[in-house]
């Protein structure tokens, strides 16, 4: 095992990172938080707060009358042609998110979906999926919440609940679990929607950025380029200025959707899967540009019955990467902000701004020049630290990068079929050939010019994997620093 | 340890929603619902369930009506073969099988063995069986008319399902060809030609050499349900002994010696001491625009069968069969004497190739053709060259082939070390499972360009 770790590109002893299955459920949750809060002695008392907002619920009675409705509703060419429909509802039917269309509209169609899935469960069974031609349509249920898929598209149905999954775990993120199912548990019929005013831009972004981004089904984070020493200076730097501050558990810097570092708290990792949601927030809050932010957030994979709270903010007029300082304070605003001050300014001195801002303009177009005459694209993810590189996407995917990532997605899905998984997968069709290649400690998904012979494919992964090995520590993270 | 458990049939039901709208009168949708144990609720909730999905389905404007429902314990399959009419299959998914020593149940989840494309073939065979026999359910105007011959045909039919072998030939549901020399081949056709005109009567033929199909004057999506039903049920029972070799006899003498004379199959079997014309079966071949009725006449000698189809409205007599017997007789003993004789010289019988060696299925959607050195007999018991997890993977492959484009080749390989191939071009199809651990991915794309080579001479494969 060992010296497989030395041998692979990309490999770590330790990462920051959970390595996973990108398919796992979810399911698991974690008391990360009580830990670090007892360990710091931190007061009960906030607990109290939480649940101010619940009592609250009661209030209110008028939600809409759905009955009226069930006549004016036309569903559209437009609508029906939508490649990825997405609902959200309760255990009792109410709509709680639509991401085509107006729920109020669309509720005698929530009311049909929670009498599919409640009439399977009275015979002891759970629905899951149905299939007619092109339209699949899959349920999760997770309680307290139901979700469905209506999809056009090529993924499976495993891909298909990741990406439901992810939409729950938007939704925790927003309120967490327990405060969730807390609102079931008083009121079934509750119409969620009013806690979640705002979110559904948040979800909206992440069905987007789920399906145009590899990183979701690989369940990995691609990193910025960065040579070592600028990454560990960067590192080294936020350390210096939180050290000191006690209960912070995770400094993330990123920058255009990839990770520049992470810095833990000792013992804790963070999951693909929650960073995702992190991107997300980043990327869909404009509003965080302007400004330095304080915001409750429960990352779900790490903890999903509390929240933790961070301090966002860019780094500068002049460098726009992102830091989030997360803690489980929720009183800490200005000693962080103090913290993010004395980052930049050690950044500033070091000249990391300037290597972040120039990482981020270069395009790294120039690996074509590196002698893969026939190698079109590809994919690298190292398993041991759940993190990937891929080049930009070049000719003749520049104006439809989805195909490319279809193709991806269709060979990550051979590959990883719950049942029948491979070790190889080449498919060759008049567009492309295709190589999807899982070892223990890597796996390769490449994209070749259609005619390229086997043995010429062959020869450029060897090729490719030398060049990956000799650029690791720029492409990957390899450390993972603590505070 | 834990004893292998069959994929079970849950239900199996046909309805029609438009017969009545009326509540309290939904059992009179119901046309056939198996097992009759099920409670009239149950069934009553459960065509419910299906006119839901169906509905909601609808909503999203798919390309195709509900083909599947996946749930966690069940798998059901849907096909509406006419207008408002379906038939639904449902599957389970796990068993109750217990080890050794009684102790521990272990549910055992068959989800994944359950492949959408090959039930679904089933589902969609067993209609185009009953209406090969029963003519189309619209042709029915009295429903409980519709409702006896179901029940007849759907009750022996579903305790013959095959479901635990079912497989990707059950999706391409394909003939297997004789290929012969062209100077045979004329000689079966001057035959064929010689009967036909002698006989006006007879409108169509089909000529087999054992499980092989030399000729046939019907359109190929019928020949393709009567080869099913030929191969499958007729001669099976029948001639049991005779097929067993397949078209490979594996000890020369036997299946020559099974009937020195031919005789009829259907129709009078024993001309001797007929006195009436026993029972002959009608057909209904639908090649055409609208169905026509058939009489089914089959004819045996030595390893060959023909098929007469006599329009339904044709008087037959005892001589009239007489007369044919006669004329066929002789001339396909002679006849069947030489294709003999040329197969023998052709086939390398199959416990001459070497056990690693690649197994193949190859499938011609044109002609409907299909070959395969998987199977080891044709009789869908499992007896199969390569392991069924293969099967599957090549199943998987064949779904997958539409998302490809119209030529295109997938190799894969599997966690012990196994390679399956897929490979599409013209509209024919090759699936190839090669056992060679420690291989690469040139020695396996050198490999398949030599079976190509020597097992699919002539046919074209686009380098993509």
């Amino acid at each position: 095992m060992s010296d497989n770790i030395e041998i692979d590109p990309g490999a770590a002893r330790e990462s920051g990172l959970v390595t996973t299955d990108s398919f796992d459920n979810l399911e698991r949750m974690s008391s990360s938080l009580d830990e670090i809060k007892s360990t710091n002695a931190i007061s009960q008392s906030e607990e109290s707060n939480d649940n101010a907002n619940i009592e609250q619920l009661d209030e209110s009675t008028n939600y809409v009358k759905d009955s009226t409705e069930e006549n004016e509703i036309e569903v559209s060419r437009e609508w029906t042609s939508k490649s990825k429909h997405i609902f959200v509802l309760s255990q009792a039917g109410k709509p709680i998110y639509s991401r085509y269309g107006n729920e109020d509209k669309l509720a005698w169609l929530f009311g049909v979906m929670q009498t599919l899935v409640s009439f399977v469960q009275s015979s002891d069974d759970t629905i899951k999926s149905i299939h007619a031609g092109d339209t699949h349509f899959v349920f999760l249920i997770k309680k307290p919440l139901i979700l469905v898929a209506v999809h056009k598209t090529q993924e499976s149905e495993q891909q298909i609940v990741t990406q439901l999954n992810y939409v729950f775990n938007q939704i925790t993120s927003i309120l967490t679990l327990t405060r969730l199912k807390k609102i079931y548990e008083q009121r079934q019929n509750y119409d969620l929607r009013r806690l979640l005013t705002g979110v559904e831009r948040l979800i909206d972004h992440l069905l987007d950025f789920s399906e145009k981004d590899p990183s979701f089904f690989l369940g990995a984070v691609q990193c910025l380029p960065l040579t070592s020493s600028v990454r560990d200076s960067i590192s080294s730097a936020i350390i210096a200025a939180c050290n000191k501050i006690k209960n912070l558990v995770f400094a993330i810097l990123l920058a255009n959707n990839k990770l520049i570092t992470l810095v833990r708290m000792k013992k804790y990792c963070l999951h693909p899967a929650d960073l995702h949601l992190i991107f997300n927030l980043v990327q869909a809050s404009e509003s965080l540009k302007n400004s330095e932010s304080w915001t409750p957030l429960c990352l779900p994979k790490f903890d999903a019955s509390g929240f933790l709270y961070g301090h966002v903010s860019y780094l500068a007029e002049d460098c726009q990467a992102c830091l989030l300082l997360l803690t489980v304070d929720r009183d800490v605003f200005f000693t962080l902000s103090e913290a993010k001050q004395r980052i930049v300014e050690r950044l500033r001195r070091g000249n990391s701004l300037e290597a972040i801002n120039e990482a981020l303009v270069s395009s790294d177009a120039n690996w074509n020049g590196a002698g893969f005459p026939e190698l079109r694209h590809y994919i690298y993810k190292s398993k041991s630290t759940a993190q990937f590189y891929q080049p930009p996407i070049g000719p003749p995917y520049s104006l439809r990068p989805r195909r490319l990532i279809d193709v991806y997605k269709r060979s990550h899905q051979r590959l990883h079929s719950s049942t029948r998984p491979l070790k190889l997968a080449f498919e060759r069709s008049a567009s492309e050939a295709v190589l999807a290649w899982d070892t223990r400690g890597f796996e390769l998904y490449a994209t070749f010019e259609p005619l390229t012979s086997t043995a010429a494919i062959i020869a450029s992964v060897g090729k490719l994997l030398d060049w990956v090995k000799k650029r690791e520590d720029k492409l990957f993270c390899l450390n993972a620093p603590t505070f | 340890m834990v004893t292998k458990t069959d994929i079970g049939l849950k239900n199996f039901f046909i309805f029609n929603s438009t017969i009545t709208a009326k509540e309290g009168e939904e059992l009179k949708k119901i046309l056939y619902y198996y097992p009759i144990t099920d409670h009239a609720d149950v069934q009553i909730r459960n065509v419910g369930l299906v006119e839901g999905i169906i509905n909601f389905t609808e909503t999203f404007k798919p390309s195709s009506p509900v083909n599947s429902l996946h749930t966690s314990n069940s798998r059901q399959l849907y096909f509406q073969p006419e207008k408002d009419f379906w038939i639904v299959m449902t599957l389970h998914l796990t068993n109750q099988s217990k080890s050794k020593d009684g102790l521990n149940n272990i549910e055992q989840t068959l989800e994944d063995d359950i492949q959408d494309n090959v039930y679904e073939a089933l589902l969609k065979q067993s209609y185009y069986v009953f209406r090969l026999f029963w003519n189309t359910f619209k042709s029915y105007k009295d429903i409980d008319a519709l409702k006896v011959k179901l029940e007849k045909f759907f009750n022996p039919y579903l305790k013959c399902l095959n479901l635990a072998h079912a497989d990707i030939l059950d999706i391409f549901n394909g003939i297997q060809y004789l290929p012969l020399d062209k100077n045979t081949f004329l000689k079966v056709q001057c035959f064929v030609n010689h009967l036909e005109s002698s006989y006006p009567e007879i409108s169509h033929t089909a000529f087999l050499y054992n499980d092989h199909l030399i000729w046939s004057g019907i359109e190929p999506e019928d020949m393709q349900t009567i080869y099913q039903y030929l191969i499958g049920t007729l001669l099976p029972a029948n001639v049991e002994t005779e097929l067993q070799g397949g078209s490979m006899p594996r000890n020369a003498s036997s299946p020559f010696m099974a009937l020195r004379h031919g005789r009829f199959i259907t129709g009078p079997t024993n001309l001797k001491l007929a006195k009436t014309m026993g029972e002959l079966p009608k057909l209904y071949l639908f090649g055409g625009a609208k169905s026509v009725e058939y009489y089914f006449v089959v004819y045996r000698a030595l390893s060959a069968t023909v098929c007469f189809f006599i329009k339904a409205d044709t008087v037959l007599t005892l001589d009239f069969f007489k007369q044919l017997d006669e004329l066929v007789s002789p001339k396909l003993i002679s006849l069947v004497t030489e294709i003999a004789e040329y197969c023998s010289k052709q086939i390398v019988s199959p416990s001459v190739l070497p056990d690693a060696a690649p197994k193949f299925i190859y499938f011609n959607k044109l002609n409907l053709a299909y070959k395969s050195t998987v199977h080891l007999d044709n009789k869908h018991t499992g007896n199969l060259a390569c392991s069924k997890e293969s099967m599957r993977i090549m199943a998987d492959i064949q779904e997958k082939t539409g998302l490809l484009g119209k030529s295109n080749e997938t190799i894969l390989k599997t966690m012990n070390d196994y390679w399956i191939v897929g490979k599409c071009s013209n509209s024919r199809q090759f699936y190839i499972a090669l056992q060679q651990k420690n291989a690469s991915l040139i020695e396996i794309s050198d490999e398949i360009k030599k079976l190509c080579d020597s097992e699919l001479k002539g046919i074209f494969f686009h380098p993509v």
